[in-house]
């Protein structure tokens, strides 16, 4: 890993990192992908994965639709707002 | 009267005597609280709501389950409505959810009070609770030691008898290594008995709730309330749930428990070596036999999770954006601006790490050598417990390979080293597995736990092995000295 791959990894992240971070974090990630590659040496073949612990078809619940409207609420977490929707910088000119 | 280190049901047996009232007990586990401040156990303490409410419960007069009246803690990162909930986290320090997560509504629906929410690790990241954005939480046995994590603060509010149960959620080891450092005991239940709805997503095919107490017999209480169906989150299992009480005082007489070939113990402290082997031999006094059993893959558990909960991370925390919810970065120049000063003002550097990692982890390219390639040896270890319960009933090791550190001692330098704290408590976490965490004695005057791992939905026969323990010794009545945080 260099540089480069952590600038590129820390877009994808939408991540900055510090300047004077940035070396630690490639020693820190270069680490941990050491110790998850260690599983390189184990015989996997033809091994379905396994995602979820369950292995079941999720449940689904009928999509109904109910009466409690909480959009007052939801729109009070948001730091900019008007009455209907999360307000962001403008996107198109 | 103190209500401090008293079980729910000595408290219940004082609310039915009148010998205190909801809104007494209510209070003092506050005043508590704050005496202890500086163990800094709380994010938030709830304490108009929680006395409203316990006025109203002694108004109503209704004591119709254990918990009536109980005051409880909840790890801060069950969404409570109109009380702030912040994963201690910068990002969430302002956050107040809009609806409550169903653990805590089931609790609150049997009759408990939550008069706080606990700090934890940030986004339940870590091993120490030293990730919080919001500081260290202090060991209730040593001060300047950590509880251990994610679930710390709900850990040391139980440990200082503050509280007398607490909610926790384990990904990795996160409600088993602090109940294991701080001297209590801690369930983590099989996947998918409770609601993960309402419960802010670490890593989503790893998370699972469970309860923190001062024993077996509380965690089982608190069990009986929070496990069940829930439509709400479609990983939630539709199966009986059992009276976690009615068979926990059964003889062990003839169980079988495993002791795993991979695991040497060797490697370990002689004193916590010695503790392993005392209740070993406690166990065989009650009837127990032990049987050596082989996990083949199971040393394979760390880097498979940190290849697995990272992704899922990255993927779960790719919602914080500073849009619809938390922390807003000032003066940014476009919306993709937005985002990336809102996310790096926001998380702490642990969160940052295992975003990266995830996303390395999941991009192009790197997909079937690191996430894929982890979730095929997790079914080669899940493969291996299903093999080995075939045989026994149980199985055990200690909780964690070491006892509490010190503040900043590990994993300041090489973040694996204190990854490795979670050894012996992520694989069941992998194969979806109850396991709990019991005190079985000390070791440098701090506490040591020692894990039970159960086959699937099998939390009955988890709890029954830590209550018969407990009902032979006396580790579980151990109480730190609190005079230093006074």
């Amino acid at each position: 890993m260099d540089q480069e791959t952590v600038r590129t990894i820390c877009y994808l992240a939408r991540l900055e990192i510090d300047q004077n971070k940035s070396v630690k974090i490639q020693k820190d990630l270069e680490t941990i992908i050491e110790l998850i590659g260690s599983l390189q040496s184990i015989d996997t073949f033809d091994i379905e994965p396994l995602y979820n612990p369950l292995e079941m078809t999720a449940f689904k619940h009928d999509d109904l639709e109910t009466s409690d409207n909480k959009k007052n609420k939801f729109l009070e977490n948001a730091a900019e707002s008007n009455e209907d929707y999360f307000l962001v910088p403008r996107v198109v000119e | 009267m103190s209500i401090q280190f008293k079980s729910i049901t000595e408290l219940n047996e004082l609310l039915d005597n009148k010998a205190i009232s909801v809104l007494e007990l209510t209070q003092e586990s506050i005043q508590l609280a704050k005496k202890y401040s500086e163990l800094n156990c709380f994010v938030t303490l709830n304490e108009e709501n929680s006395s409203n409410r316990a006025s109203a419960i002694d108004r109503d007069q209704k004591n119709t389950s254990l918990l009536s009246g109980i005051p409880l803690a909840q790890k801060d990162l069950f969404c409570t409505e109109g009380l702030r909930t912040t994963c201690s986290s910068k990002i969430l320090s302002n956050f107040i959810p809009p609806y409550t997560a169903t653990v805590v509504e089931k609790l609150e629906d049997a009759g408990s009070i939550t008069i706080g929410k606990t700090n934890m690790d940030e986004f339940a990241m870590g091993s120490s609770n030293e990730t919080s954005f919001f500081g260290s939480v202090h060991n209730p046995w040593k001060k300047g030691f950590v509880p251990g994590g994610s679930s710390g603060g709900s850990a040391a509010a139980v440990a200082a008898g503050i509280v007398p149960a607490a909610t926790g959620t384990d990904t990795g080891g996160s409600i088993r290594q602090p109940a294991a450092h701080c001297g209590i005991t801690g369930l983590k239940p099989t996947y998918g008995r409770i609601s993960r709805w309402g419960m802010i997503a670490f890593a989503s095919s790893l998370d699972q709730a469970g309860p923190l107490a001062r024993s077996a017999e509380d965690c089982a209480i608190l069990l009986n309330s929070m496990s069940g169906y829930d439509s709400k989150d479609t990983t939630s299992l539709n199966s009986d749930v059992p009276n976690f009480l009615e068979n926990i005082n059964q003889s062990i007489k003839g169980k079988k428990i495993g002791i795993i070939k991979e695991f040497d113990l060797s490697d370990l402290d002689t004193e916590v070596q010695k503790r392993f082997d005392e209740s070993k031999k406690a166990y065989e006094n009650l009837g127990a036999e032990f049987i050596e059993v082989s996990l083949p893959n199971i040393s394979a558990s760390v880097p498979t999770y940190y290849s697995i909960a990272p992704a899922e991370c990255s993927s779960n925390l790719s919602r914080y954006d500073g849009v619809r919810f938390g922390h807003r970065a000032e003066n940014t120049d476009d919306l993709n601006d937005l985002y990336i000063k809102s996310r790096s003002e926001g998380f702490g550097d642990e969160v940052k790490r295992r975003i990266l990692i995830g996303t390395y982890a999941l991009s192009a390219g790197y997909y079937d050598a690191y996430y894929k390639k982890a979730q095929q040896v997790r079914r080669l270890i899940k493969n291996d417990f299903d093999q080995v319960f075939k045989s026994i009933d149980l199985l055990m090791t200690p909780t964690s390979p070491y006892t509490a550190f010190k503040f900043e001692s590990k994993g300041t330098q090489n973040p694996v080293e204190l990854y490795l704290e979670d050894l012996f408590t992520i694989s069941s976490n992998l194969a979806g597995l109850p396991a709990i965490s019991i005190p079985h004695g000390q070791v440098n005057s701090l506490p040591v736990g020692l894990q039970l791992i159960g086959n699937f939905l099998r939390e009955d026969e988890l709890l029954n092995a830590a209550h018969v323990f407990q009902q032979n010794s006396d580790f579980h009545h151990a109480k730190p000295n609190l005079e230093n945080f006074k």
